[in-house]
């Protein structure tokens, strides 16, 4: 059991656990929170799924029944065509992409200088930057709103386009933070070399500083898609084309006059996408969130 | 997020104003014009969609408009009007509620997993793999489900969960007040808890195996080997994550808004924002109570800061 | 500086990209080109998860585009159609459709916010206009009276009733075709229907989601009451009326005990409880039905609907298009030719193509939308009951009853005079201690100041 061979001493010690009581103890945590968690994770998706098999009196039936009785997998494809769930996906991820672009260029670009570059007044934006962190966006969700419907000066309107999405995720001071924090990093001695070597300053930043800087890289990547993934309220005011909406605001809009079984398989389809997405790199998920929340 | 560490960062950064900046003018004027061109659109950002929309609501929150965009000056009016307001302090009953629940509930039992986890040999991946399930699904999604788990008769899955082992059902979101407002932080715990326990782990994993040791020789116990030992080795990610976890659910929306479309009285202060700005046409009220919230968390940041300065001098 | 360059260039497209989207998500202003052609957008059209009135929509487009070839309809599915988390931001800043989609609740706000086209000369082309009820049509004059300027054109409307269970009134021992008239044979009715046991609910009511306040205007107006001063600035509901309503409900849910434990209930609550069979009678509109059997596949032979009890009045809502200010006068006419096609002829568009309905197995037969009066409300009824696919007659007492009955609008500021009228339904259905008269007074003095805030 090369499990076993942990070489961290936690809070109880190898010889306890060796012990018959201990073990027994072990053992049957072990299996409780192994049920525990089945339950209380795994569940509640099995139930979301089974109501998405079962005929509209089924769903409604009491006691509900554990297993679709007679499935009714049509529901699936209502929900995917009534609800235009393909498209809401699609929409999702291009917000979710375009804000990566943005903020990786921006953002990068914005760390780099307030790191390396250290203008007159670099500090303050800075500070401006993050005091951004205390007010939290649902404070400042009208008067921003009123912002993106009509821009200063230009008097454009953001709404229904990707840049109300867009453009805003780059006001994000956690990732410039985390990035300038990153780049302080980097030794002075590095750059300056390559200074001597007559690099400007984005040739440096290209080719020696982005190139240390992939793990910081990566959890603010992560941020910045999860960040759109799971907005809402922003969305909901600014996305109020049917066309444009993400899948959090397109199942909120639509939901009305859906049946309740094909509702319930529209949330399952909606669901599949990140989680499938999660199953695939959980390592890199898990370990750049960890990094990223350390840091701070 | 980790608004203290960033608070010192700062602080670091502007004392350790750059060490002389030597060259000519030619040279300084030219790095500076670079540095500003890298964050002119960053900086363009966060003017158009952070920084004017904070002044703006400020100064709207002096302002009486109507949604055929007549503007007046009504000085303190909006404050005293949504003062007067009995929603108003409903609304914030509610989030206080929320919030102390979720500080039983969401921060408690997180960091109580962590540490059983933490203790656990076998099948890890397992269980990071299933607690960060829900943290992926399209947060609107799983609160409908949520609302669906709730259902208030007997074809409700929690009632139904109920009745399997002998219990009478509940009326959940439509009982009282109290079940309501817990029902909600079940969901968001269920919801958010991923995260906060991966974090916990990460730190758990930090804590040098020596000190336990020494505890153990001590004749410390289990639990006083907790109280001493790891309660005080996280001691910075517990503090800051309560923080952060005070300044969210201060700001609770989705799973009113969503879940019981603020019946029972659950509407929290950023639905009544909502309420106030985009149902009633109210915008110089939405902004007057955008502000309060704002100086609310300010307070708790500010005091935050104040006790965890004061812990450090100690 | 390369990436001087990109940003910029990035930045460039961005700008020119969104200027792009801006202008094209208003290409219907000033539609009207040289070759007199023009463009309308439309609000409204149904969404995906309405696929065959949505299929039915896209057709009719097509069919008017061939008898009007110089017309353009682009229809705007956002849903729901009038979204208040951004109408009035929309109406402020002038982005709505060229023929946008209200609720009866939003025309005096809309007229009185200037950004609605007058429409007054063009009202000879409205068709049927003078058949259509007063009542409705006078929701989109200026000042809310027949003598105001024309801004809008009603389109569907509902009013109230008392839907109920035709198998629980039979297993009651109750009369299947005589729904109870006044609020006391609700009453009588309710608690035979409760005597049947096995969880069954005489009558049920709502009181969350801002249905609750709904319900209790309903109610007042059967009763012969009123919400506001007929000035709109101030609650007058705090009378002997609105007492009636609280007391009768807390009498019927404690005294009587037969509205079942189960309250907190919103909209779609009343309807599923319906479904499963188990509730007698509840306030809701012939509509509600088709969804009950749409969702849940009961059958229309087990539900009817009566008039609303009191038969002095009801609440009547409904919904129009108005004209962005911006209209050319083309588009203008151009919208009314496309209202009067879609909306406004018997036979045809999207609610009284009869024939379609019927094939497609949409529900025919309803009394509503119940827009005409006099000889075309005659002709369409004819028209009508010839496709018919439900029970008609569970609906001819509603339908003798509405002519004689006043039908009152919703009152000004109704979604938050609703979330007020909430809490007194909550209290007096769930607290058996409850005083109605003081939550009366409560409520009124919440609605007096909404309705300050509203003036300002």
């Amino acid at each position: 059991m090369s499990a076993f061979v942990t070489p961290t001493r936690t809070l109880i010690s190898q010889a306890q656990l060796a012990r018959p009581l201990g073990r027994t103890a072990y053992w049957t945590v072990f299996w409780v929170l192994i049920a525990l968690f089945a339950l209380a994770f795994l569940f509640p998706l099995y139930w979301m799924v089974s109501g998405g098999f079962k005929t509209p009196q089924q769903i409604i039936q009491t006691p509900p029944s554990l297993l679709p009785t007679s499935p009714a997998p049509g529901n699936f494809a209502t929900a995917w065509r009534d609800m235009d769930l393909g498209r809401l996906i699609l929409n999702t991820t291009l917000y979710a992409g375009g804000a990566l672009v943005f903020q990786l260029v921006f953002d990068v670009a914005a760390a780099y200088a307030l790191s390396k570059l250290r203008p007159v007044f670099g500090n303050g934006v800075l500070f401006a930057m993050l005091a951004t962190l205390m007010i939290p966006t649902t404070v400042i969700v009208l008067p921003a709103y009123l912002t993106a419907n009509d821009l200063p000066f230009t008097h454009w309107s953001l709404l229904n386009t990707p840049w109300a999405i867009w453009l805003p995720s780059v006001a994000n001071a956690f990732n410039v933070f985390l990035l300038k924090r990153f780049f302080d990093s980097i030794p002075t001695e590095l750059l300056a070399a390559a200074a001597i070597d007559g690099a400007g300053p984005l040739r440096t930043l290209w080719s020696v500083v982005l190139p240390m800087s992939r793990p910081i890289l990566g959890v603010v990547s992560i941020f910045a898609v999860v960040g759109v993934w799971k907005d809402f309220l922003w969305p909901l005011l600014v996305l109020t084309d049917t066309s444009t909406q993400t899948v959090n605001v397109g199942i909120n809009q639509l939901h009305v006059g859906v049946p309740e079984n094909v509702f319930v398989a529209a949330l399952a389809i909606a669901s599949v996408p990140t989680i499938v997405f999660f199953l695939f790199f959980q390592r890199n998920i898990m370990a750049g969130l960890t990094a990223g929340a350390m840091k701070g | 997020m980790a608004t203290i560490n960033l608070t010192r960062a700062v602080a670091r950064d502007l004392r350790a104003a750059d060490p002389a900046r030597r060259g000519g003018l030619r040279r300084k004027l030219r790095r500076n014009a670079t540095a500003y061109l890298f964050l002119a659109g960053a900086v363009l950002c966060f003017a158009v969609f952070s920084w004017y929309p904070m002044i703006r609501e400020v100064i709207m929150s002096f302002q009486y408009t109507n949604f055929a965009g007549d503007t007046k000056w009504v000085g303190l009016r909006n404050y005293q009007r949504v003062l007067h307001d009995p929603d108003f302090w409903s609304a914030w009953r509610t989030t206080g509620l929320f919030t102390l629940f979720a500080l039983v509930v969401g921060y408690a039992v997180p960091f109580a997993l962590a540490v059983v986890l933490n203790e656990i040999r076998h099948a890890r991946s397992y269980f990071r793999l299933l607690v960060y399930l829900p943290v992926m699904m399209p947060p609107v999604a799983a609160a409908f489900l949520w609302k669906w788990f709730y259902t208030p008769d007997d074809s409700g899955l929690f009632n139904a969960a109920l009745h399997a082992v002998g219990l009478p059902s509940v009326q959940w979101l439509q009982s009282s007040h109290t079940l309501a407002v817990l029902c909600l932080v079940l969901f968001s715990t269920w919801i958010n808890m991923g995260g906060t326990v991966l974090v916990y782990l990460a730190s758990l994993q930090g804590i040098p195996g020596e000190l336990y040791e020494a505890a153990e020789l001590d004749g410390a116990g289990l639990l006083r080997r907790v109280w001493h030992v790891t309660v005080p080795q996280t001691r910075l990610i517990l503090s800051m994550m309560l923080l952060l976890q005070i300044v969210g659910t201060m700001q609770v929306f989705l799973e009113p808004y969503i879940i019981t479309g603020s019946a029972n009285d659950t509407t929290s202060v950023v639905y009544l924002i909502y309420q106030y700005a985009f149902n009633y046409d109210n915008y110089g009220s939405a902004a007057a109570l955008g502000v309060l919230l704002l100086l609310v968390l300010i307070a708790f940041a500010g005091g935050y800061l104040w006790l965890s300065r004061r812990a450090e001098e100690e | 500086m390369r990436l001087r360059t990109a940003s910029r260039v990035a930045l460039a497209t961005g700008l020119v990209l969104s200027a792009a989207a801006c202008a094209s998500s208003n290409s219907g202003s000033g539609g009207a080109s040289a070759d007199g052609k023009v463009s309308i957008t439309v609000g409204c059209m149904p969404p995906t998860t309405q696929a065959g009135p949505r299929a039915n929509w896209i057709a009719d487009v097509a069919a008017f585009e061939k008898l009007n070839p110089n017309i353009t309809v682009k229809g705007d599915d956002s849903n729901p159609c009038d979204d208040p988390a951004t109408f009035n931001a929309k109406l402020a800043s002038g982005k709505m459709d060229d023929v946008f989609y209200t609720y009866f609740t939003d025309g005096a706000n809309v007229v009185a916010s200037g950004q609605a086209a007058d429409i007054q000369q063009y009202a000879s082309q409205i068709h049927g206009l003078s058949d259509i009820q007063p009542a409705l049509t006078n929701i989109y004059k200026q000042g809310g009276t027949a003598s105001g300027d024309l801004y809008g054109i009603p389109k569907g409307n509902y009013s109230l009733g008392l839907v109920y269970s035709k198998t629980l009134f039979q297993k009651a021992g109750l009369d299947p075709n005589k729904p109870p008239t006044t609020w006391d044979e609700v009453e009588a009715d309710a608690i035979a229907i409760s005597k049947l046991g096995n969880g069954d609910v005489g009558y049920a009511d709502y009181s969350a989601a801002n249905t609750g306040g709904w319900h209790f205007t309903a109610e007042l107006y059967s009763r012969g009451g009123t919400m506001v001063t007929p000035d709109g600035k101030s609650a007058a509901f705090d009378d002997a009326n609105g007492l009636a309503v609280l007391q009768f409900l807390h009498k019927m849910r404690f005294t009587d005990n037969v509205m079942g434990a189960k309250q907190g209930l919103q909209y779609n609550d009343l309807l599923q409880m319906m479904a499963s069979g188990k509730l007698g009678m509840y306030v809701g509109d012939p509509v509600t039905l088709t969804t009950i059997h749409d969702q849940y596949n009961v059958s229309y032979d087990d539900m009817a609907v009566g008039p609303m009890p009191g038969q002095a009045a009801t609440l009547v809502g409904g919904d129009g298009y108005m004209f962005n200010k911006k209209d050319t006068p083309a588009q203008i006419q151009a919208g009314i030719k496309w209202i009067n096609y879609e909306f406004l002829t018997s036979g045809q568009g999207l609610n009284f193509n009869y024939p379609r309905r019927a094939e497609q197995k949409e529900p025919v037969g309803l009394p509503e939308p119940d827009l005409w009066t006099g000889a075309t409300a005659a002709a369409d009824a004819a028209a009508m009951a010839k496709y018919a696919n439900m029970p008609v007659a569970n609906f001819a007492t509603y339908v003798a009853a509405l002519p004689s009955m006043k039908l009152l609008v919703e009152p000004p500021q109704a979604q938050a005079l609703y979330a007020q009228g909430d809490k007194a339904m909550d209290a007096v259905l769930t607290d058996p201690n409850a005083d109605p008269q003081k939550l009366l007074d409560t409520f009124k003095a919440a609605a007096n100041s909404i309705l300050a805030n509203a003036q300002q």
